[in-house]
């Protein structure tokens, strides 16, 4: 367990869990999914969004931030802005945008992020890193290994499931656990209740919920809007509060505490 | 599984069977796709995968070294890449014979969808596979004319049960290529161990 603490003055250690949202492969709906799970989330937690995805950012375009003028580079750069200025307040979430530029990213030093997610880690429960769909760089792999524990986004395909059993491997390898499975754009129920339970087998966490393949997401996303505020009712946002009840989150145990965080992994600037 | 003779239209390294699948329907070949795995993650003996094609539609897929066929031989096909991918035509009819094996069919979407995790492909698969208004098409068991499939309830191209491909209405519930995968114990451990050790070595490069 990883959870870590932040002292502010004489307020008492704040306890956090922070979730990875990966898959390995691109197209599961990561993005949706992490915006969906932190606004079903927020009914209960104080949630942090932040797009982790440092190499090919979207989550601005998912939660109407695309004007905004302060984002993620801009504090992982040497001198950059506090992290502070890149917290927006939207849908009851704290988010934290990623630019899109990709000259912004190569000056981003990405092993800035740890410190970034402790410092959030202060004023919130919950901290949810929208990662990226690749293991191939090391600012890909960072959100997984800072997290405490990842919810894999998979797709009942198997590329998809092959990717996403990677991606835990990577997780266990650098301590982080696995919350659970979330299994998006499902198009055929009979198939995903052989699937899952098969699926299940191999992964440490549970199947948190099955996402249906929705118009709404689509919609939701043309819009610039997170789908549990674009359309609340829809099926596919009632499965994200069914994963979000799903999720155990742990309030972290200060024995262990240990703030591994911010002593654990210090790789070096690229 | 005895192919005819066929002529060479491509040969090439390819990284995922998806170039195979977009080959063939790219070209509406009517002939097969030999996919031999060149990667280290070799299991199911040294086999190779055909998926045959009818206008560029894949109809039967099987496995030379697990010997199965159908969707389990889409998901014998799964390995790491690369694969060393020929594409052969061959006359019209010519695989009659391969065709009739009913339990070697594979419904037309589903190892675009199942095997390489492309929806899109997919459906322009099972729309070149639908009959067009007044034409013949290929097959249709996607689930996309629902019409046709019901008046065709045991035909032939009612495989593959249990993934949105497959169609629904049959007690005969054939495992599909993703169930077929989960199944495949060895393979799912092979995979995890290569990642683990994937893992390991690029914690030590990357310095976590």
């Amino acid at each position: 367990m990883r959870t870590f603490f932040t002292e502010r003055g004489t307020t008492p250690p704040h306890m956090v869990e922070a979730f990875a949202i990966a898959s390995g492969k691109g197209g599961t709906g990561k993005t949706t999914s992490t915006l969906a799970l932190g606004m079903a989330l927020a009914e209960e937690y104080d949630v942090t969004v932040v797009d982790a995805d440092m190499g090919m950012a979207n989550l601005l375009f998912h939660a109407d931030l695309e004007a905004v003028e302060t984002t993620l580079h801009d504090v992982l750069v040497e001198g950059g802005a506090p992290v502070e200025a890149a917290v927006y307040e939207r849908h009851g979430l704290s988010v934290v945008p990623c630019g899109t530029s990709l000259a912004d990213f190569a000056s981003a030093d990405p092993t800035r992020l740890r410190d970034v997610v402790a410092t959030l880690a202060a004023d919130t429960d919950v901290i949810l890193l929208d990662s990226a769909a690749t293991l191939s760089s090391r600012a890909a792999v960072l959100p997984v290994v800072l997290a405490d524990r990842v919810v894999v986004v998979l797709e009942p395909t198997i590329p998809s499931l092959s990717d996403g059993l990677k991606v835990q491997e990577y997780a266990t390898s650098y301590d982080t656990g696995t919350a659970g499975i979330l299994f998006n754009k499902v198009r055929d129920d009979d198939a995903i209740s052989q699937i899952a339970p098969k699926a299940e087998r191999y992964f440490e966490g549970p199947t948190l919920a099955t996402v249906p393949a929705s118009e709404d997401v689509r919609a939701a996303r043309r819009a610039g809007r997170p789908l549990l505020a674009h359309a609340p009712a829809a099926e596919a946002a009632g499965a994200y509060r069914e994963a979000a009840r799903a999720l155990d989150v742990r309030d972290g145990d200060s024995g262990t505490v240990a703030d591994r965080f911010r002593s654990a992994v210090v790789p070096e600037s690229p | 599984m005895r192919l005819p003779d066929g002529r060479l239209v491509r040969s090439r390294v390819v990284t995922d069977p998806r170039t195979a699948l977009v080959d063939a329907l790219d070209r509406e070949t009517t002939g097969y796709a030999v996919l031999e795995p060149q990667g280290s993650l070799l299991l199911d003996g040294d086999g190779h995968g055909i998926v045959t094609f009818e206008r560029g539609v894949p109809v039967v897929a099987y496995h030379t070294g697990t010997e199965r066929g159908g969707p389990p031989a889409l998901a014998d096909l799964a390995t790491e890449g690369p694969y060393r991918l020929e594409l052969f035509a061959v006359d019209p009819g010519a695989l009659e014979r391969v065709h009739v094996r009913d339990s070697f069919r594979v419904p037309p979407g589903m190892a675009a969808e199942r095997l390489v995790g492309d929806s899109t492909l997919a459906e322009r698969t099972r729309e070149a596979a639908s009959p067009a208004p007044g034409g013949t098409g290929v097959d249709d068991d996607a689930g996309r004319s629902r019409d046709s499939r019901v008046q065709s309830g045991d035909a032939p191209t009612d495989v593959g049960r249990g993934e949105p491909d497959a169609g629904d209405d049959t007690a005969d519930r054939q495992v599909g290529a993703v169930e077929a995968f989960l199944d495949d114990e060895e393979k799912v451990a092979a995979i995890r161990e290569e990642a683990r050790e994937e893992a390991e070595a690029r914690a030590e490069e990357w310095g976590f």
